[in-house]
């Protein structure tokens, strides 16, 4: 009890010296990981059952050559593509935006500095340190924020993209007719 | 009334007076009628005067006896002064020797109590400034008067302290230091931030910090008044002010300050979010109006695209075509065209989407421009508000960062509005361009999908 009344603390502490950005921060990076933990969870388990769904229509077809098949097989490939890439663009612009929210901490952390100076009227650095800390903390929790994102984020749309390219491949464009012909 | 006669008169009083007589022509009334008549008088006068000088003459005479009398008078007077001044010379001198005898007795009797009546009265000059600033005065008021009079007489005249009166600083110093162990609560007249006065409960915690109804107080020792803080520090330090107010048995956590109300008072002194806004000057007002206007703008892109995707879902899932949104009415063109071939059919559709685009991507980019010109606007700010600070530094030197201050926070607050403006925009713009995306895609990739199956079907 007495240990998580202890961590509550610490983090109460950090958050304070922080200032309001670093809250801001807290909830855009506990936002980003949401929404990649969302993804992670469709890619590991929704989108094998929607790939072989899709597959299974698409085999299941005769004709695999006309105008319309094209066109269908097209729709198809850019239903998966944009179900893969939902939200993706939103992580990015999250990872971009860590940083960003670092420096308004900054910014704010040098206006208490500069504050400090105004009322007291001297650089004494230790009614000085609490505008440092609040400057030197957001822009730390951003940049850690972001970091986390980027792997995140990069490994996601790097898989959308090639598993596009595996769906698409994978959809044959030959008539089975045509492959028992063969056979 | 005549010459004469008046002239008469006028000498009488003059010997009376014993005075020199005025020159006669001086007193006469009326202008001489010629140089005869002038003549005239002159003599006349003349024998007057000498008649005059003449019975002077005799009356002083006839007093010379007084005058010796007087002079006899004078000087026994001045003898018998000459002789009380030795007199008394002589019992100064003795005097002084005896002062300066018993002088040295007493310092020799003092001893060390010379030092100790020193000490106490540096540390009754102390006490008082230490009362002055303690909280615990707003409970005991007018503890420093006895330590004020006792200081003065102390300095000023050679009384030496009494035992009762060294007891009693012995007393006070004991007193202030048991009290500022103790969590004690008083009644006391309240002045509210609003400056009503209110009679309240008010509870002081050692001698850090007073608190009355979860707001902390602060102490004006000169007015002898009980304050209100106009600006109290954050909630979580209120919740812990209230805690303490509210009766409970165990231990409560306060928050205090050490300094007892110095830094809550420079709370006051640093500026609430409305005075911070205000110091970016026309600068960040601008910033504002144009984060408002991205605001707004995107508030309206949400409704409308979300409108629009909802119709667009509702269509990729219902059979019928329905005109009221994009995707129905690029589906139209072939229910429009039943009879042309797949090339025709294929550019009429193209065609119809690149008229659907532009509704969806509208004013889109208007928001991605609001997000790179509010930094460059707070940079704007900034230049301005070192151009201020520089200016400062021309005219008044870096002697003072007070005067410098001013220009620098308008530099940072700028800044900070332009990110803070930039920031929500660059979200606002990533999160509606993926939904316009999305309706686009449908309507670019999926629009011909569906109308083959729907052929398909239908065939």
């Amino acid at each position: 009890m007495v240990f998580i009344y202890d961590i509550i603390n610490t983090i109460q502490d950090f958050i304070e010296t922080g200032g309001d950005v670093l809250v801001v921060i807290a909830v855009v990076i506990a936002i980003m990981w949401l929404l990649i933990f969302e993804r992670l969870v469709f890619v590991f388990a929704a989108y094998r059952t929607l790939k072989k769904q899709a597959q299974q229509g698409w085999s299941s077809r005769t004709d695999h050559s006309s105008w319309h098949a094209h066109h269908i097989r097209q729709a198809m490939v850019s239903r998966m593509s944009s179900a893969l890439n939902n939200n993706l663009s939103l992580i990015q612009s999250l990872v971009v935006l860590c940083p960003l929210l670092g420096l308004l901490g900054t910014v704010t952390g040098m206006i208490e500095v500069f504050d400090v100076m105004a009322i007291s009227g001297s650089g004494n650095a230790r009614s000085m340190a609490s505008g440092v800390s609040k400057a030197t903390i957001p822009t730390m929790a951003g940049m850690v924020g972001s970091l986390s994102g980027v792997f995140a984020v990069t490994w996601l749309q790097r898989f959308a993209k090639r598993e596009t390219q595996i769906f698409e491949d994978s959809l044959s464009l030959v008539d089975n007719n045509d492959a028992m012909a063969r056979a | 009334m005549s010459t004469i006669s008046m002239k008469q008169r006028i000498n009488k009083t003059i010997a009376a007076f014993g005075l020199i007589a005025l020159p006669a022509f001086a007193i006469a009334e009326q202008q001489a009628a010629n140089l005869d008549q002038l003549l005239k008088q002159l003599e006349q006068g003349k024998i007057a005067q000498t008649k005059q000088n003449q019975q002077r003459e005799a009356d002083f005479k006839a007093r010379v006896a007084e005058q010796d009398n007087m002079l006899k008078n004078a000087r026994t007077e001045r003898d018998n002064a000459i002789a009380t001044s030795t007199a008394l010379e002589q019992s100064f001198q003795a005097n002084e020797v005896q002062i300066a005898n018993r002088t040295e007795a007493l310092n020799k009797r003092l001893g060390e109590l010379k030092e100790l009546f020193g000490v106490l009265q540096q540390v009754a000059g102390d006490t008082k400034g230490k009362f002055q600033t303690s909280v615990i005065s707003a409970q005991l008021p007018g503890r420093d008067v006895f330590l004020d009079e006792f200081t003065q007489s102390m300095g000023s005249s050679t009384k030496l302290a009494s035992i009762e009166e060294i007891e009693r600083i012995w007393f006070e110093l004991q007193r202030e230091m048991t009290e500022s162990g103790k969590l004690s609560s008083f009644n006391g007249e309240v002045v509210a931030a609003d400056g009503t006065r209110r009679q309240q409960e008010i509870i002081r915690v050692g001698g850090f910090n007073l608190v009355s109804e979860g707001k902390y107080l602060e102490y004006i020792f000169e007015t002898n008044a009980i304050a209100e803080l106009k600006r109290q520090p954050s909630d979580r330090y209120l919740a812990s002010a209230r805690a303490i107010a509210a009766d409970s048995s165990g231990p409560v956590a306060f928050s205090l300050d050490p300094t007892g109300g110095s830094i809550l008072n420079l709370l006051v002194q640093a500026p609430n979010t409305r005075e911070r806004v205000d110091q970016g000057g026309p600068v960040g007002y601008v910033i504002l109006g144009i984060g408002l206007v991205g605001l707004l703008i995107a508030l309206e892109r949400f409704v409308s695209l979300f409108l629009i995707g909802r119709k667009v879902n509702r269509q990729l899932k219902s059979e019928q075509v329905s005109k009221d949104n994009p995707l129905g009415r690029v589906m139209s063109v072939q229910a429009d065209n039943p009879n042309v071939d797949n090339e025709t059919l294929e550019l009429k559709l193209s065609e119809s989407i690149l008229r659907e685009v532009p509704k969806l991507t509208t004013r889109l980019t208007l928001i991605k421009i609001i997000s790179v010109v509010a930094p460059l606007i707070g940079l704007l700010g900034t230049v301005v508000g070192m151009i201020n600070t520089f200016q400062a530094i021309t005219l008044f030197g870096t002697g003072d960062p007070k005067l410098m201050a001013g220009g620098i926070s308008q530099a940072l607050v700028t800044t900070v509005l332009g990110l803070v403006v930039a920031i929500p925009m660059v979200f606002l713009f990533a999160y509606l361009n993926g939904r316009s995306r999305n309706i686009i895609n449908v309507l670019q990739q999926e629009s011909t999908g569906i109308i083959a199956e729907r052929s398909e079907k239908g065939a």
